[in-house]
């Protein structure tokens, strides 16, 4: 195992090295610069001043020489300026990196919640109204898209029931570090963390339903029952455990979406995090901004396959790894 | 004992089950009412979509009229108009055309793609998957939503079906992941050395019993897939990266709703659009389930 | 099987059910608004102040929604910010020396007082004596001088000093390149008093000056280098405004409250709560009552936030205007200078044609409800003293066009509905327009239209709208692609058209110049134009002169409204360039009105 672990991480040098590259040579392929933006707000700055500022910034450098620079930088753990907020790349990334985890974690254990129940009911009780309920519920779900679906729980608990707060991530007026600090993070987490998690169940409730329906019929299951084992055993022990797999193997891979964001919950609901700096910052060219976090989540996205993988191995023994 | 001679020609008369794969799910939807209409009400769907569209002329459509703009439901647009004074309903039905090949074309080439690739990988195993693998895994940390802006900006021609390009090249590895785990397992059990001890070639082991084997997981996920992929440009366009403004889609069409004046005052923009994706999606997951359960001879009706 | 067909129905009904209860909230009032007969608002019907006669109660509390769907940046100095939004949040505790008139030219009521010179180029400021930054400390004349020397310093990493009057201070070139330890056309009179002398006397003094102080006793240390990302800029900054900030949430929030010590008096409030808010979102927050005033109201939500009864709508004319340009050559960047040298759109009558052609009215009527309205001239009516109706403006005449066109030689000749140009080849012109909303595809193609029912056959640059980044590039680079482009300027507080229109400013975009051009702009900017008739008189005859050559054509002013909640007192349309505005600004009930 340990040997399979460190050949997947010896791997993940090259790979992120091309990803590098990649990720630079397109931020300089696109239209515009960093700049650009910045002359829409104060168009009477002379061209001379211009190639000034672009020198010192050092954008007039030839392209290897520029590269060269952000690889060293990032080997010393420094990610670059960015241009646009004019802070430290990473203490940028670094105050909304917080709160976008917050969510990506909130969505996840909420989704995992409401799935895994809603999928096995489903499963078990097949054709029964509880299945065609929550079979319904998934159409519709899938069918919204997330942007709608969060602007409509905003609209119905934020503004007519007036249950959540309807933006930011916490109370202005909550003192740091008190109890009330907390609660008021955590209120605010509640619409975003909902509305993800809600879209995010269909998948999972879906492939749950079809493993368990799957593994219903398989003969293990009828050697069970005629030893006698009780139902809720078979279920859940026998059943349920198996049925799992597919969803082990994207477990790692949520981690991804934690670490990454999503850009419309975070733009809706006024919660600034990673997955808007990341849109913000590829629009307005703040080439620091948008290859750090390119760098970032392809690291986050190559540890995550390596521990689905290693969960997956974990638990099914047919693909256990020596 | 009775000795019964049994008569060829009777036996002739027996009606013979076919056993074809297209009459297998011809029957299985059959005996699924639910299924059949699903089926019906899709092909009625497509027909008039496509048909229609061949008649109606997409210039005149999405000619802009300021003087009509968000024009309610009325005897000249049947579903009103949009905010360029645009009728709905010829948009409606180009955009579902739009739409539903999108999401058609990506489904198939990304299952293609990806089917090969993960049985590939999970069959052989070892160092053909540990290659194929991280293939995989470089193109999940290549910026997806990076990788679009960069094309829809440098593209000069960008219609649909360079977006269908564009959407497939990232999305199969999904798929690729999901098969090649599930084959991972498949190729422990004994028919697979069972067939190898016989000498079968592999690809015939691959694809005509492994294959088979991983059916239902493969079904579900394809309709899964199509189901989603027909809203799939509604997120970009949200963002400002969907197709072209003068290319009607259904996902443009939903995702004026986020602008809450249109989301509660001129509904006819957005819900006709909304309904026919939550229709279209609906039969397809029907007509899959039936398929689903013609692929597993243990669970099917007929 | 019939339990089957009930799910359909019930994913139907849910759906239905979700629906309903988000239509169950339309306002009654705006839900026929899209029938004819859209009623038009013109911008001078928008009161300039809010209306509100209650008696206003003690120390109260305002929440102002900052409409943004990003979180602002945080760079709060005016030196090194970028963002609008940043300026929000800075009106509120850092303000400039100076108060202006409605002309934007600098007066002596704010925070200090000037003289100008017998010779126009040395101003004298005198900070008054109890304007102190909200740390107690006095405001001197050395944080003034501190401010310029940042941004002249050949560290400053912001872009301030590309400002032309900046850099024509006396000793300011010498400073920046780093041979001079101070700027000698900055002399230091006493703690309060400094003054600043040009190399030329240029009117546009008075409203371009840098007026903005910088706290040197609490920036001083850190290396200016550095400044940009302090945290004494981004975490805790100071200025001298009416309010102070308490605590920042970054990105979304800020809480300000009262600074006592305010030179223009006690502010009335206690405190103000700023908060980002989705444009999406910001009609129903308002609606709610969270929020009691919305800056930077987004133009598309005018319409749903109208009927409201708990708000009132104030507003002003913006400082921009919206143009169609027309490429007529190219930008020398070895000689800094515009060469007109695309002989495309050389005869004047061909552009006059194409302004005639286009129906400003009904694109602001129909597709602005009214806010944008058609412009007249290159100088905005928002300077009302500069601004000129008699300009000899090109209105809606299609039939004028089509006469233009005849007598310029552009001629229909193979009957395809379509001009051929004067020598009988086949014209088309390449229309480069900005994608961003979604009013943007309309409103290309009704100009479209326009211009083909006078026989133009405009196409859009590679059939499709431009994103802003490759809208920019190609209109700076001079993309051949591009034969006219619609854009949009924000012409700041100063009038003078110069560093858009003149001969070697790389903005010049349409690449325009002419020595009669030259002359007048130079003139508009010279010392004699202190007088401000003789200024106005250059200024009228530019905007005449420049209708008639019609480098640019001149498509819709602007209106900005900001959304007041009923229990506001004291708020004017113009507070984002008053400096005293939020001082005198109070609530009449502790809650606020809900709808």
């Amino acid at each position: 195992m340990l040997k399979f672990i460190l050949r997947r991480i010896v791997f993940m040098i090259p790979q992120l090295l091309i990803l590098s590259i990649l990720i630079f040579a397109l931020a300089k392929a696109m239209p515009g610069d960093a700049l650009t933006g910045r002359l829409a707000s104060n168009p009477k700055m002379d061209a001379h001043t211009l190639m000034e500022l672009k020198h010192k910034l050092g954008m007039d450098d030839p392209l290897p020489i520029q590269y060269g620079r952000w690889i060293k930088g990032l080997f010393h753990g420094d990610l670059g300026m960015s241009i646009i907020h004019q802070i430290p790349v990473t203490q940028l990334i670094a105050g909304k990196l917080g709160n976008t985890i917050l969510l990506g974690v909130a969505v996840l254990i909420l989704s995992y919640l409401i799935a895994i129940p809603l999928g096995v009911i489903s499963g078990r009780w097949t054709d029964t109204w509880a299945d065609k309920l929550i079979v319904g519920y998934n159409y519709v779900t899938f069918a919204t898209p997330l942007f709608i679906f969060a602007l409509l729980v905003l609209f119905i608990f934020g503004f007519v029931l007036g249950w959540f707060p309807t933006s930011g991530s916490i109370d202005i007026q909550a003192q740091n570090g008190t109890f009330a600090y907390y609660m008021s993070k955590l209120n605010h987490l509640v619409l975003p963390a909902f509305s993800g998690a809600i879209v995010s169940t269909t998948v999972t409730i879906q492939f749950l339903r079809n493993e368990i329906i799957d593994t219903k019929l398989k003969d293990f299951v009828k050697t069970a029952r005629a030893k006698g084992v009780s139902e809720s055993k078979v279920y859940n022990h026998h059943i349920f455990r198996n049925s799992l797999l597919p969803i082990a193997a994207f477990l790692g891979y949520d981690i991804v979406y934690v670490i990454g964001g999503s850009v419309f919950l975070e733009s809706i609901y006024g919660y600034p995090g990673i997955g808007q700096l990341f849109l913000t910052s590829i629009m307005q060219r703040d080439y620091s901004v948008v290859t750090a976090l390119v760098m970032i989540s392809g690291l986050a996205t190559l540890v995550g396959t390596l521990l689905s993988d290693i969960i997956l191995s974990a638990v099914d023994p047919r693909i256990r790894i020596e | 004992m009775k000795v019964e001679i049994i008569n060829p020609k009777q036996q002739k008369q027996k009606k013979e089950k076919k056993h074809g794969v297209f009459s297998i799910l011809w029957r299985e939807i059959v005996k699924d009412k639910l299924a059949l209409a699903s089926l019906m009400l899709l092909g009625l769907i497509l027909i008039i979509v496509y048909g229609t569209s061949l008649l109606l002329n997409q210039d005149k459509i999405v000619k802009v009229d300021l003087l009509s703009i968000y024009s309610p439901p009325s005897a000249e647009h049947w579903l009103g108009t949009d905010y360029g004074g645009r009728d709905i309903l010829g948009q409606l039905i180009i955009g579902a055309r739009n739409s539903f090949t999108i999401g058609l074309c990506i489904t198939l080439l990304t299952g293609c793609i990806g089917l090969c690739v993960g049985l590939c990988a999970g069959y052989f195993g070892g160092k053909v998957d540990n290659t194929i693998m991280r293939v995989i895994d470089f193109f999940l940390i290549l910026p997806m939503l990076m990788l679009i802006i960069v094309f829809v900006s440098i593209l000069p021609k960008y219609n649909v079906f360079s977006f269908i390009l564009i959407m497939s090249a990232f999305l199969w590895t999904g798929k690729a992941r999901l098969i090649r785990s599930k084959t991972l397992a498949e190729r422990e059990l004994d028919y697979v050395s069972a067939s190898k001890t016989l000498g079968t070639p592999d690809w015939k082991i691959i694809f005509r019993e492994v294959l088979p084997n991983l059916s239902s997981i493969i079904i579900v996920n394809l309709t899964l897939n199509l189901a989603g992929n027909i809203g799939i440009e509604s997120g970009l366009t949200y963002l400002g990266f969907g197709l072209p403004e003068s290319t009607p889609s259904l996902g443009t069409l939903v995702s004026y709703a986020t602008n809450p004046d249109i989301l509660q005052n001129k509904w006819w923009v957005w819900l006709p659009a909304s309904l026919l994706i939550l229709v279209m999606m609906l039969c397809i997951n029907y007509i899959g389930n039936a398929f689903k359960r013609a692929a597993d001879a243990r669970q099917r009706l007929g | 099987m019939k339990k089957k067909h009930g799910l359909k129905f019930l994913s139907l009904l849910v759906v239905l059910g979700m629906l309903l209860s988000a239509c169950s909230n339309s306002t009654s009032g705006s839900g026929n608004t899209a029938s004819k007969g859209n009623a038009e608002e013109n911008i001078g019907k928008f009161p300039k102040s809010v209306k509100n006669n209650k008696t206003p109660i003690k120390d109260g509390t305002l929440h102002y929604a900052l409409v943004s769907d990003t979180p602002f940046e945080g760079t709060l100095n005016y030196a090194f910010y970028e963002g609008q939004p940043d300026a929000d949040v800075m009106q509120f505790f850092d303000i400039p020396l100076f108060s202006v008139n409605k002309n934007y030219e600098i007066t002596n009521d704010g925070p200090a007082t000037y003289k100008l010179s017998n010779d126009n180029k040395t101003i004298t400021v005198t900070i008054k004596d109890n304007v102190n930054w909200s740390d107690g400390k006095p405001v001197t004349a050395q944080d003034y001088e501190y401010s310029f020397l940042v941004i002249g310093n050949k560290d400053y990493t912001g872009v301030r000093y590309g400002d032309e009057l900046m850099q024509s201070i006396v000793g300011m070139k010498e400073y920046h390149e780093g041979k001079a330890s101070n700027i000698s056309g900055i002399k230091i009179i006493n703690d309060k008093t400094l003054s600043i002398t040009f190399t030329k006397a240029n009117p546009s003094l008075l409203t371009g000056l840098w007026a903005y102080a910088m706290p040197k006793h609490y920036l001083g240390d850190v290396p200016i280098k550095d400044l940009a990302k302090s945290d004494k800029i981004h975490k805790a900054p100071i200025g001298f405004g009416p309010f102070k900030i308490k605590k920042i949430v970054p990105g979304e929030s800020v809480e300000f409250e009262r600074n006592d010590d305010f030179y223009a008096g006690k502010p009335k409030l206690k405190s103000i709560i700023l908060k980002v808010v989705n444009p999406k979102v910001i009609v129903q927050a308002l609606k709610k009552g969270e929020v009691d005033v919305a800056g930077e109201f987004p133009e598309d939500q005018y319409m749903a936030a109208k009927g409201s009864k708990n708000i009132q709508l104030i507003g002003q004319i913006d400082l921009a205007y919206n143009y169609i340009g027309f490429k007529l050559g190219h930008w020398d960047a070895k000689k800094s200078v515009n060469v007109m040298d695309n002989p495309k759109f050389q005869d004047k009558r061909l552009r006059q044609a194409m302004a005639y052609a286009i129906d400003t009215k009904t694109v602001g009527d129909k597709l602005y409800h009214g806010l944008r309205f058609p412009a007249t001239s290159l100088i905005p009516p928002s300077f009302p003293d500069w601004y000129d109706k008699n300009a000899n403006a090109i209105g809606y005449d299609p039939a004028k066009a089509k006469k233009l066109l005849d007598e310029a030689g552009y001629k229909d000749i193979d009957g395809d509905g379509f001009r051929e140009d004067p020598n009988g080849k086949k014209f088309t012109i390449n229309f480069l327009f900005m994608s961003g909303g979604d009013i943007a595809e309309p409103l290309a193609k009704f100009y479209i239209q326009c211009w083909k029912n006078v026989g133009l056959n405009v196409q859009l640059v590679d059939g499709r709208l431009a994103e802003f980044n490759s809208f920019y590039k190609m209109v700076q680079n001079d993309d051949p692609k591009v034969d006219i482009f619609a854009g949009a300027w924000g012409t700041g507080t100063d009038v003078d058209p110069y560093g858009l229109y003149g001969r070697d400013v790389s903005f010049n975009y349409s690449r325009f110049v002419s020595d009669k051009n030259d002359q007048l702009l130079a003139d508009g900017h010279s010392e004699k134009a202190f007088d401000h008739a003789y200024r106005k008189k250059i200024y009228d005859e530019w905007q005449t002169y420049m209708n008639d050559e019609m480098p640019v054509i001149p498509t819709l002013f602007r209106s900005n409204i900001t959304p007041v909640n009923n229990r506001v007192k004291g708020l004017n349309a113009n507070y984002g360039t008053d400096v005293n505005a939020w001082a005198n600004v109070t609530v009449t009930s502790a809650t606020p009105d809900v709808e």
